[in-house]
C-alpha cells in the first residue's frame, strides 16, 4: 500500500461528491483539493457544512457518490476498505477507546490487525505513550475509565499513530476537552507534527484552532464548497470573500501577529535599555504587542536587540494596530 | 425497544460486597434443606410416601430436572444469541419484529398448552418437554442479546471501523464482549424460569421434580408435594446465585 514511507504522502480529491440517500441536496458537492505530502490541512467551517463527510470519504467510512480520491498516487476506491483503514490513522472527538481493553491493548489494536510480532507491538506501545507524555509504567495497564478526558484524548491520538500511518484523519479530536486542556493538547500536537511530518487532515469548527495547527486551512461553506484554501497567514491577510472574513472575525490583525515570532522579524541592533520590557525570541508578536501596551511603550528588548512597534506593524503590513483591537481581541 | 423490554433482566448492579453477602443465599438454601430433612424425619411415612420419599428417587428426579434445565438452556443459548445478533443488525430492520414476535409468542402461549400441542406432534417424553421449555425461555436471552448489542456507544463501533476491523472482528472483539453482562443477565432469568417451568415436564412423562409434586397431589400425600416444591425452589435460588457469581466473574474488566 501507499505507506511504505511513514512520512506523509500527497492526498488528492477530485470532483468528490456525496449525496446521502433521501436528502434533497448533496452533503459534499464536487470538492477538488490537493493536500501536499507532510502537511497538516485543517478543514474549518460551520457545523453541518460537510467537513466530517468529506473526511470520512477518504477512509471510506462514507462511500463517495462520485469522484476520485488518491493517496500517494493510489486510487483509494480500488482498495479494500478494511485494509485501507489500517493504513490511515483515525481519531475522533468521542475518542472511542474500548472500555474493556487496557490503554496498552487499545493502542496495540491496529499493529495487531497488521500482524506485527508481539515484542515489536510492546515496544511501540511504550514509545507512543511516551510520545503523548503519558508514563508507560503508570498508564499502560489502566482502563480508559480510569483516565481523565485529556488523557483519553492523548491515548486516542497514540492509538491513531500506532502503526505509523503516513496519513491521519482527525475529526475535532480535542473538541470534548476543557479550554485549558485543549490548548495544552494543541501545543503538544504542533510539536509532535513538526517531528512526525504526517499528512494530516484535521477537522474543526474553531478558527483559532485552525490557525494554530494548520500549515494550510480550507475554509468550507455549505456542501463542503471551498471558500478559500491557503496558509493561515495569507487567509488572515487576504480573506477571499465576506464569508471568510466573517469567519475570521474582527481581530484578523491580532491573529496574524499571533502567527509570527519575534525571531522572524528584523530588530534594531542596539543594546536594549534597562527600562525596556524584555521578550523571548520564540514569543509571538502578539505577546510582544501585549507587553508594549502593558508597559505603555513602543519598543521592547529582545535577545538580539530591540523590537519596535513600527516593525511589528510592518510585519503584518498594517500602518497601525489599533489599541481598540487589542481590547476587542482580549474579550 | 419499550421500557418494559429493558426491565427484564437488566444486569443487576454487581455489589462489590464482602464475601459474606455472597454466602447468604447458599446458607439460606442449606437451612431450608436441613429443615425439610428434619421435618420429613419426624413424619411417619406410609408405603406410598416411602416409594417417593427415599434418597434414590429424590436424587433421580433431581438429576432429571437439572438435565432438562441444562439441556434446554443450552439450546436456548444456541438459538437465542444468534437470533439476537441477527435482530440487532440495522440492515435486518425488517425481520427484527418477526423474530421478536416469535420470541414473544413462545412466552405468551401458556406453557402447558404448548406442551400439549407438542405432544400431538412428538408424543410424550423428554424431547416434548424440551420444546416447551426452549420456546418459553428463548425470549429473555433473545431480548437481552438485542438490547445489549444495541446499547453500545456508536462511537466505539465507528472507532473500530475507522481502524480497519472487519465486521466479524467488531462483533466478536467489541460488541459481544461489551454485551456480555446484559446477555448473562438474560440467561440467568432464562435459567430460573426454566427450573420452575420444568416441573411441568411431569405432565408429558419427562420426569423431574414435577413428578413428586403431581404424585403428591394425585395420591393426596402432602409431604411428597412439599418435598418436590421446596427442592425446586432451592434449585432455582441456587442457580440464580450461581448466575450472579458468573455475572461478576465474566463481566469484562474495566467496566
Ligand atoms: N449518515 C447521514 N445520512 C444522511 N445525512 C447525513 C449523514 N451524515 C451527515 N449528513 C448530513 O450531511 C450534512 C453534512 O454533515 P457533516 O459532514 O457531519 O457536517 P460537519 O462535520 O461539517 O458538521 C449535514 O446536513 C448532515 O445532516
Ligand atoms: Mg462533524
Amino acid at each position: 500500500m501507499f505507506d511504505r514511507d511513514p512520512e506523509g504522502v500527497r492526498i488528492e480529491l477530485r470532483a468528490l461528491t456525496k449525496h446521502y440517500p433521501g436528502q434533497p441536496a448533496p452533503a459534499v458537492d464536487n470538492v477538488n483539493l490537493v493536500i501536499p505530502a507532510g502537511e497538516l490541512v485543517v478543514f474549518v467551517g460551520p457545523s453541518g457544512c460537510g467537513k466530517t463527510t468529506t473526511m470520512k470519504m477518504i477512509n471510506r467510512l462514507v462511500e463517495p457518490t462520485s469522484g476520485e480520491i488518491r493517496i500517494g498516487g493510489q486510487d483509494v476506491l480500488s482498495l479494500h476498505p478494511d485494509e485501507l483503514r489500517r493504513h490511515i490513522g483515525y481519531a475522533i472527538q468521542q475518542v472511542g477507546l474500548f472500555p474493556h481493553q487496557t490503554v496498552g491493548q487499545n493502542i496495540a489494536l491496529v499493529p495487531k490487525l497488521l500482524g506485527w510480532p508481539a515484542d515489536r507491538i510492546a515496544a511501540r506501545v511504550e514509545e507512543l505513550l511516551a510520545l503523548v507524555h503519558l508514563d508507560p509504567a503508570m498508564f499502560r495497564d489502566r482502563y480508559p475509565r480510569q483516565l481523565s478526558g485529556g488523557q483519553q484524548q492523548r491515548v486516542g491520538v497514540a492509538r491513531a499513530l500506532a502503526a505509523d500511518p503516513p496519513v491521519m484523519l482527525m475529526d475535532e479530536p480535542f473538541g470534548a476537552t476543557d479550554p485549558i486542556t485543549r490548548e495544552h493538547l494543541q501545543n503538544e500536537f504542533v510539536k509532535l507534527q513538526k517531528q512526525l511530518r504526517k499528512t494530516i487532515i484535521f477537522v474543526t469548527h474553531d478558527f483559532e484552532e485552525a490557525i494554530k495547527l494548520g500549515d494550510r486551512i480550507a475554509v468550507l461553506k455549505d456542501r463542503s464548497h471551498i471558500a478559500q484554501y491557503d496558509t493561515p497567514a495569507n487567509i488572515l491577510a487576504n480573506p477571499a470573500d465576506d464569508y471568510v472574513a466573517g469567519f475570521i472575525g474582527q481581530d484578523a490583525t491580532l491573529k496574524r501577529l499571533a502567527l509570527l515570532r519575534v525571531a522572524d522579524v528584523p530588530q534594531e541592533e542596539a543594546r536594549p535599555g534597562r527600562e525596556l520590557p524584555r521578550i523571548a525570541a520564540d514569543a509571538t508578536l502578539r505577546e510582544a504587542l501585549d507587553l508594549m501596551v502593558a508597559h505603555g511603550t513602543d519598543r521592547c528588548g529582545t535577545p538580539s536587540g530591540v523590537l519596535t512597534y513600527a516593525t511589528l506593524c510592518a510585519a503584518v503590513g498594517s500602518s497601525a494596530v489599533a489599541r481598540e483591537e487589542v481590547v476587542a481581541g482580549d474579550r | 425497544m419499550t421500557a418494559e423490554t429493558l426491565t427484564v433482566g437488566k444486569p443487576r448492579n454487581p455489589v462489590r460486597a464482602s464475601g459474606l453477602r455472597h454466602l447468604i443465599t447458599p446458607a439460606a438454601i442449606l437451612i431450608a434443606l436441613t429443615a425439610l430433612y428434619a421435618w420429613v424425619g419426624t413424619l411417619e411415612l406410609d408405603s406410598i410416601e416411602q416409594r417417593s420419599l427415599n434418597a434414590a428417587v429424590i436424587l433421580a428426579k433431581t438429576v432429571e430436572h437439572l438435565r432438562m434445565t441444562v439441556i434446554a438452556t443450552a439450546l436456548v443459548v444456541i438459538i437465542a444469541i444468534p437470533l439476537g445478533i441477527v435482530a440487532s443488525r440495522a440492515k435486518n430492520r425488517l425481520v427484527t419484529p418477526l423474530i421478536l414476535t416469535a420470541g414473544n409468542l413462545g412466552q405468551a402461549v401458556p406453557c402447558i398448552g404448548l406442551l400439549v400441542l407438542a405432544t400431538f406432534v412428538l408424543g410424550v417424553g423428554f424431547q416434548t418437554a424440551l420444546v416447551g421449555l426452549v420456546a418459553y425461555a428463548v425470549l429473555p436471552v433473545l431480548r437481552n442479546t438485542m438490547v445489549g448489542l444495541q446499547q453500545i456507544d456508536p462511537a466505539l463501533i465507528e472507532a473500530a471501523r475507522g481502524m480497519g476491523m472487519t465486521k466479524g472482528q467488531i462483533l466478536r472483539r467489541v460488541e459481544l464482549k461489551l454485551a456480555v453482562p446484559t446477555i448473562l443477565a438474560g440467561l440467568r432469568t432464562a435459567l430460573v424460569l426454566t427450573v420452575g417451568v420444568a416441573t411441568l415436564g411431569a405432565f408429558v412423562a419427562a420426569g423431574g421434580l414435577g413428578e413428586l409434586i403431581i404424585n403428591g397431589l394425585k395420591l393426596n400425600r402432602l409431604p411428597v408435594t412439599i418435598v418436590g416444591g421446596v427442592l425446586t425452589a432451592c434449585i432455582a435460588f441456587f442457580i440464580d446465585w450461581l448466575g450472579g457469581l458468573a455475572e461478576n466473574l465474566l463481566k469484562p474488566r474495566g467496566m
